[in-house]
């Protein structure tokens, strides 16, 4: 978490979703969980790790890429860049790279550089001084692409890397567990209430629950 | 379950004061020196080493099995969260490549004790009679050395000893199971009642989850983490279900060793022992007996590495045969869009399954099948799946901010073994200097037309239990192949008995050794096949 936070809770993310599930809070429920689960949960929002893989201009871009891929805007947003970068110095990878792309550490380097010349081309600036527009123009071009080449690398690969590490930083947060109404971790306890609109008592119904994204109603 | 406790204690040797591990039987471990002779070493402690390991011990056979990973304790190494649990998975780098290529890691690599099994999801069907006549029968893939019949008894003991739950079993050969099925949560409720509503048969299980207190381990709590190790004990994997009577018996399981060869006499073609590496230092291990038990990939890799005179192509590659036919099963995920609320979370993602369109169906323009089971994808799964649908930014967001409302089934769809889909060593080496796996895959005309047929049945179900929308995104899963049993060392690299063809004292005792998968989920099978290779060796196959 880049805003402020009191430690031990998650707040709520600058919103993209409309509080969908007001007032829950999955770290009410840390007394329930095993200690080791709750210190791994509680690790991610506290600080977080100091960057040490990135340079200075590639942690922008990266940090300009996540935000866009993600959605987030304005604080508070979950830091995303820097578990990225751990994984990175750590070399925690998904344990299999395309044999038409570079080891990970090599495909976020690059794959950086190449957003960079992009966005000069786009708009004469880097991609992370670039306006979240133009960014946003910059990315969607690479999607576009598909199975394409982007500066001599499979565009969809590219976008395999980036939305597998960003989406698993994101999506680990107990903030964007809120957002989405997951509860998190569940051992010791369990579930004793599963079942179609059968909830636990700390779990929160959506309160719009005809927000469906495919029709547009939620947007 | 008497019976089983006689053959296999291990539910009753793990503790129950609520802790998972027995420190005590570890730490008491018997423990071989590496110039000791010992009857079998076993490479890699997943489904099938470690049911060899418990049968051999159990027959009085001094053994030691090997593991690059480490000897899991779920109290202290296992956490209730997704993105927690990367170190389950094999992670040493691979490459992969084809037309179609397949993403390893969480999606099917394992390591440890325990093996994938530890985060597999629980499913374990048993294979059909047909798949082991699939060539004679519909003209592809390959018939076994073995039938149905050959390995039905160890099914039997393994589904007591997992144990299994789940209803009658109307597909294949009608069984039952010795525990009765869980409850279902939401998932598998949306799959019952849009199976009921479209006429397709669908039923509760099977599982190797226990349902009920079976020995010292204890019920389900149906929090849904099957993926990421079951903290409980109630999820069945040999680091609960097997290496426990293992110990109790007098193996050794060495862990954090990476076998990086087999050891070979030119001079008597047979295996001396396995070279590894074990905190930096290289050892070497001698057995009279050497089983390779690394799955799909790290068997091959393991035999394409131990070159010498007599194999310059690799330890039984005479023929070319090691590494290919590896077969993954396409597995489609199509989830579908509900008012009410899913949450699909709550409960193990394995609830329902159908086999009804298992087998080959006269009236389809492709030979072979698929089934169909819940899945209930954790939100970083599910992200990744929404992500590669092509959502991002805001867009992504709120679809994820709809996930209580989502149903998700998934398929298996019989892809056939193909020469062409295997395992070569890449430049590319790791970090202890061995070339790492190149895994080509590539899919035929037959396999993608299951995938669509299969996305239909889901979609149908889906709509049938009042979707509004449905989505569907392929992926792959399980791996079984590449160092296939045959009847002839032409065809394959080891017999139906699991010993390989080249070197009499060298066996593969893991799921590389299918011939076909059918449309089940393998973990079962490996293990069964397993036990009955062990059953040859204690009958004086040595």
């Amino acid at each position: 978490m880049s805003g402020p936070a009191e430690p031990g809770t998650a707040p709520r993310i600058s919103d993209a979703t409309g509080d969908r599930f007001p007032g829950f809070n999955v770290l009410d429920q840390v007394s329930h969980w095993d200690p080791v689960t709750a210190g791994l949960v509680l690790s991610r929002v506290g600080r977080p790790p100091d960057i040490r893989f990135f340079s200075p201009a590639e942690e922008a871009a990266a940090t300009a890429l996540c935000d866009r891929l993600l959605g987030q805007g304005g604080e508070p947003k979950v830091a995303v860049v820097p578990h990225i970068d751990a994984r990175l110095t750590e070399q925690e990878t998904d344990g299999w790279r395309y044999a038409d792309m570079p080891e990970d550490r090599q495909a976020w380097r690059e794959s950086l550089r190449f957003l960079d010349e992009d966005s000069r081309a786009a708009c004469s600036r880097e991609f992370a001084r670039a306006s979240a527009e133009d960014q946003r123009a910059v990315i969607q071009a690479v999607q576009d692409l598909g199975a394409k080449d982007w500066h001599g690398l499979c565009a969809a690969h590219v976008w395999s890397l980036w939305t597998r590490y960003a989406c698993t930083a994101f999506y680990a947060h107990p903030s964007a567990w809120n957002e989405i109404g997951f509860p998190g971790p569940a051992y010791p306890r369990g579930y004793k209430n599963p079942g179609v609109d059968a909830r636990e008592p700390y779990e929160v119904a959506d309160a719009r629950p005809s927000a469906d994204p495919l029709d547009g109603k939620g947007r | 379950m008497a019976a089983v406790r006689e053959r296999n204690e291990s539910a009753w040797l793990l503790p129950n004061d609520g802790s998972r591990t027995n420190h005590r039987l570890r730490e008491d471990m018997r423990r071989f020196a590496d110039s000791d002779l010992v009857d079998l070493v076993v490479v890699g402690c997943g489904a099938g080493g470690s049911t060899l390991l418990q049968r051999l011990a159990r027959r009085g056979w001094q053994v030691v099995g090997l593991d690059a990973g480490p000897f899991w304790d779920p109290d202290a190494d296992w956490v209730s969260d997704e993105a927690g649990s990367h170190h389950l998975y094999w992670t040493e780098p691979r490459v992969i490549s084809g037309t179609d290529p397949v993403p390893m890691g969480s999606n099917n690599s394992g390591r440890g004790v325990g093996g994938s099994m530890v985060h597999y999801a629980g499913y374990t069907p048993r294979f059909h009679p047909s798949d082991f006549a699939t060539w004679t029968n519909d003209g592809v893939g390959a018939d076994w050395p073995i039938s149905y019949r050959d390995l039905r008894p160890y099914y039997e003991d393994i589904e007591q000893e997992l144990p299994v739950a789940g209803e009658d079993w109307p597909w294949g050969d009608p069984h039952s199971y010795p525990q009765r099925p869980h409850p279902v949560g939401g998932n598998g409720e949306i799959f019952l009642r849009g199976a009921y509503a479209s006429g397709i048969t669908a039923k509760v299980g099977p599982v190797a989850i226990s349902n009920g207190r079976f020995g010292n381990r204890p019920h389900c709590i149906y929090r849904g983490f099957c993926l990421q190790g079951c903290k409980v004990n109630a999820k069945a994997s040999p680091l609960i279900t097997h290496i426990p009577d293992a110990l109790a018996h007098g193996a050794e399981i060495r862990a954090n060793s990476m076998v990086t060869g087999i050891g070979f006499d030119e001079r008597t073609g047979r295996a001396t022992g396995v070279h590894y590496i074990r905190g930096g230092v290289p050892r070497f291990q001698r057995a009279a007996v050497v089983a390779v038990a690394g799955y799909s990939i790290e068997t091959p890799r393991l035999l394409l590495n131990s070159a010498s005179r007599r194999f310059p192509d690799g330890m039984c590659n005479d023929f070319d045969q090691v590494g290919r036919y590896l077969m993954v099963q396409g597995a489609p995920q199509t989830a579908g869009r509900f008012a009410a609320e899913v949450r699909m979370y709550k409960s193990p993602p394995p609830e329902v399954s159908s086999e009804q369109f298992y087998e080959t169906d006269p009236g389809k323009p492709y030979q072979r099948g698929f089934s169909i089971q819940t899945v209930s994808p954790l939100p970083i799964t599910w992200a990744e799946h929404m992500a590669a649908q092509g959502h991002w930014g805001a867009d992504l967001r709120r679809y994820m901010s709809d996930y209580v409302h989502w149903s998700c089934l998934g398929a298996l769809c019989e892809f056939l073994a193909q020469p062409g889909n295997r395992v070569t060593l890449a430049e590319e080496k790791d970090r202890y200097g061995l070339p790492v796996a190149n895994f080509s895959y590539s899919q035929c005309d037959n396999d993608k037309q299951l995938v669509r047929a299969a996305q239909d049945v889901m979609e149908q179900i889906l709509h049938a239990a009042g979707a509004d929308e449905v989505i569907t995104i392929d992926r792959y899963a399980h791996l079984v192949g590449g160092a296939r049993m045959a009847s002839d060392e032409r065809h394959g690299v080891v017999d139906g008995n699991c010993r390989s063809f080249a070197v009499p004292n060298l066996y593969i005792t893991d799921g590389s050794v299918l011939p076909t998968q059918g449309a089940a989920n393998p973990a079962l099978t490996i293990m069964a096949v397993a036990a009955r290779g062990a059953a040859h060796l204690t009958a004086g196959g040595r």
